[in-house]
């Protein structure tokens, strides 16, 4: 009978987080009801922290709230209520839990309610609570992931960990902020110059000096005032002080968050790999796309004090959460000189598309005390890391546009902006820029009440000239363009696989890593996948041209997916091998909102037994795949429409073979090219000249 | 002849106990049907590589898992084989049978190194996600350019190559697309 009673329990327990699993309710649209009665809790208000030990809270063993609760704030008080009661009321409930994913990598159920899992669930959920590395093994202890560039932002867990790690922090007091803020960049200079650029500042220094005893002046501002002659020299020379003054900060700043990678020797003042390193962790910790140098949006977090990049983090994880909760999209991408465009509603009066993203967001933050630092400091004090396993928030949010429906009425249109297919290098190697005002854009639009709304429109990119291996084992140039014209989305992979073709460069396929203890040459599945590095990035949408006829689709390679390149989105020069590349966090709220917002099948784990091996300096590696990916199916499938955009240059049409590369000694003539469905994706195949 | 407890049993208690023995045998019965069975397909593995080697097959069919899972190691063609792990030693392929490797589930994946005796060294993956078999392919130096990425040093002819020499392609449109 103990053992009946107990399967009850257990049953009833799964029911209950199977029904909790469920309550990422849209706001409603309809009139607000009111909450139930909340469960009065015993804590402080927002923005009013107990007095908290110094030290990082422990973590209690369990929750202090139950299964199914969500916290609410009201007159500054926080208290728990029914989730499933507060989201029928017109709450949505945001998921502030550990274990939280975007839309793409939750559990998902077949149609007959089998539980149908995801590989990479496990492996992204480690990423974000720094707990896994990317191959999904256990992280060595006190190892930050910092993905959040990448499409994983951190747990709330990770983020007050970090809060807490801030307020002890002590050696934030050493840096000089001024220092910082006085330079908005620091110039770039090369370890092997650094002796050179030396000389010549003290030669500058030895010079003025001369300048201002002459001009009988009392220091270089004077002189500069004395001597206009002198005026550009004293600026420079003042610029490059302030830099170097600048550069000492940021080496005690990037020290103080340890973003020095162990082992990775640095050497004072000099723009070495370890410095290099340490820059690009700082970045990917505080969310910043540039390359990887001290420019400006990088030396402005370095200028900012910690708990403010903090913060900063903390509401672009909410954000997340909120996007994920409310199930919108809309992110003022789409604003012009103009502002937002307009639609008509049915009031027939002109709706702007507002910006939901922020809206949302800073509504979630206002309501719940967490828009401010202080807020959010005291939130986590509140709070004990255990109840980040299932705390979950019921929030107030401002009703959706009239155009809201479960299955909405999708369409992606991709200009190419401007396109050369003209060889970019002439007859003696040397390169010609290929410079283009129009860049490639990808929008998505809704076809509502005989209107065309557009949603959103981001950067991406189109196909252009990239390295490929040829049958003789050589590489050589080819361009692999864009497609044009219709197509659609049918498929939608999460932590999609990428097949390397046989013509993709070997050196790309190839990585060392520490194989428990060894160092040693493995396949380099970053960029297969699945994972953030992927070719294909955390998701991928496969274009194709329907089959007629019972025909099967047909399947150019071209996708439009995620990607950690994000370099080659938002660089001049940056071109892919043909597919359509977006931020990978953009990728997971992109294909989160259609899937959400489209009628689809849930295909699961696409399993495979991928093998393929390969010689590299006498030894033969394996490329194994077991796994496509976890794919989703959009029936009715989604259009897309890829403009041709506005060719540039000498050839109208792209050369369909392979150019040897400059300088490059071949056996013969090129062989020809050969072509595959995943001959467009590799980020690692990189055109000369590339980052 | 009934015992002191049974007798003080309700009459339907004793119909409901005989059953829940039938169950219990045939349930037993099943297990060991299911080990014999397991045990036969453990050697038809040892058998079956010449035909799948390089793919990676999951093996787990059943709902019902364990904590760990077993990957199933062995060669094209069978030979005794050291495979490691990193530093570690992971053991031999003890030819006919395949070398089996019990690791705990979704652990991560391995990146084994595979070193036969006259053949090439393979550096293979293999994953925890669930039980799984690994066959593979050795090919012996003097085959090496079956491989892919093997590629013949190029010729002495220093025009080769080299933009604008007759080896340069010629632009050609595009052909319509289907």
């Amino acid at each position: 009978m103990k053992s009946v009673f107990l399967a009850c329990a257990v049953i009833a327990l799964a029911g209950n987080l199977g029904c909790h699993a469920g309550t990422q309710a849209p706001p409603s649209t309809a009139p607000t009801q009111s909450l139930p009665p909340p469960t009065p809790a015993t804590v402080p208000k927002p923005g009013h922290a107990a007095p908290e030990p110094a030290q990082v809270p422990a973590a209690t063993p369990e929750p202090t709230h139950t299964e199914g609760q969500a916290f609410v704030i009201h007159d500054g008080k926080e208290s728990w209520t029914d989730a499933e009661a507060a989201a029928r009321s017109g709450y949505t409930i945001i998921d502030f839990s550990d274990d939280w994913t975007p839309f793409i990598f939750a559990e998902q159920h077949a149609a007959d309610g089998t539980v149908l899992h995801n590989r990479y669930r496990r492996v992204f959920l480690g990423l974000a609570n720094d707990t896994l590395d990317e191959d999904g093994e256990p992280l060595p202890a006190g190892e930050k992931n910092h993905l959040e560039l990448y499409g994983i932002p951190p747990s709330f867990g990770v983020l007050r960990a970090r809060f807490f790690a801030d307020e002890q922090q002590t050696c934030h007091a050493t840096i000089n902020q001024e220092k910082l803020e006085e330079v908005e960049t620091i110039a770039y200079v090369a370890p092997d110059k650094m002796k050179v650029e030396e000389q010549r500042t003290a030669r500058l220094r030895r010079e003025l000096e001369d300048a201002r005893v002459k001009a009988k002046a009392s220091s270089l501002a004077e002189l500069a005032q004395k001597d206009p002659t002198q005026a550009a020299k004293v600026k420079a020379y003042e610029h490059r002080t302030a830099e170097k003054s600048a550069m000492t900060e940021v080496e005690k700043r990037l020290a103080c968050e340890g973003m020095f990678k162990r082992g990775v020797r640095h050497a004072t003042g000099v723009y070495d790999d370890a410095m290099r390193l340490a820059v690009r962790r700082f970045q990917q910790k505080n969310m910043i796309y540039e390359a990887n140098y001290l420019r400006s949006k990088t030396m402005d977090a370095l200028a900012r004090p910690p708990r403010a990049n903090d913060y900063q983090a903390f509401m672009r994880v909410l954000r997340e959460r909120v996007v994920s909760a409310a199930g919108v999209l809309e992110d003022g991408s789409v604003e012009g000189k103009a502002g937002a465009p307009t639609y008509t509603g049915k009031a027939g009066k002109p709706v702007p598309v507002r910006n939901l993203v922020d809206e949302l967001t800073k509504s979630a933050a206002e309501q719940l005390g967490l828009d401010s630092e202080e807020g959010v400091l005291a939130f986590f004090k509140r709070h004990p890391a255990a109840d980040f396993r299932r705390l979950r928030a019921a929030v107030k949010l401002p009703a959706l546009p009239e155009y809201y429906a479960p299955d909405m009425d999708l369409s992606i249109v991709i200009d190419r902006g401007e396109v050369w297919y003209d060889l970019p290098w002439d007859a003696s190697g040397v390169r010609h820029a290929q410079p283009r005002k129009r860049y490639p854009s990808f929008h998505l639009y809704l076809k509502y009440n005989n209107q065309r709304i557009l949603l959103a429109r981001w950067r991406t990119t189109v196909g252009g000239w990239r390295a490929e291996q040829a049958s003789d084992g050589y590489e050589y140039f080819r361009y692999k363009g864009s497609d044009v014209g219709p197509r659609v989305i049918r498929n939608i992979v999460a932590g999609p696989v990428w097949i390397a073709p046989e013509s993709t460069p070997i050196r790309s396929l190839l990585k060392m890593k520490d194989v428990g203890g060894a160092w040693q040459r493995v396949v380099n599945y970053d960029e297969l996948g699945p994972g953030y590095l992927s070719a294909y990035g955390l998701v991928a949408g496969y274009f194709v041209q329907p089959g007629k006829g019972g025909r099967p689709d047909w399947d150019n390679g071209i996708r439009a997916h995620g990607s950690s390149d994000y370099l080659s989105i938002y660089s001049s020069e940056g071109y892919s091998h043909g597919c359509h590349r977006l931020p990978n966090h953009v990728a997971l709220r992109l294909y989160s909102f259609i899937l959400r917002h489209r009628p689809m099948h849930v295909l699961g784990d696409q399993g495979m037994g991928f093998a393929r091996q390969f010689l590299a300096s006498d030894d033969v590696f394996e490329i194994r795949l077991p796994s496509r990916g976890y794919s989703y199916q959009l029936e009715p499938p989604l259009p897309v429409d890829v403009l041709e955009g506005d060719i540039k240059g000498t050839l109208k049409t792209p050369v369909l073979t392979y150019v040897p590369k400059p300088g490059t000694k071949y056996p013969g003539p090129p062989p020809p090219v050969r072509n595959s469905d995943e001959g467009r994706a590799g980020a690692a195949a990189k055109s000369e000249g590339e980052e | 002849m009934k015992t002191q407890a049974q007798l003080a049993m309700p009459r339907h208690w004793l119909a409901r106990k005989r059953w829940v023995a039938v169950a219990a045998a045939t349930l037993m019965l099943g297990i060991s049907m299911a080990g014999w069975a397991a045990g036969k397909n453990g050697k038809k593995a040892a058998a079956k590589p010449a035909d799948e080697a390089g793919k990676t097959v999951d093996e787990e069919p059943s709902a019902a898992k364990s904590d760990t899972v077993h990957v199933t190691i062995q060669t094209v063609p069978p030979r005794k084989a050291q495979v490691k792990w990193g530093r570690k030693n992971l053991g031999a392929i003890p030819v006919p049978r395949p070398l089996v490797v019990e690791r705990p589930r979704d652990s991560g994946p391995l990146d084994l190194v595979i070193r036969a005796s006259g053949f090439l060294p393979v550096h293979t993956r293999a994953y925890t996600f669930t039980d799984s078999r690994v066959a593979v392919k050795l090919t012996p130096p003097s085959e090496k350019n079956t491989l892919f990425g093997y590629r013949e040093e190029p010729a002495p002819n220093p025009d080769a190559g080299v933009p604008g020499a007759p080896a340069a392609p010629i632009p050609v449109p595009e052909p319509p697309k289907p």
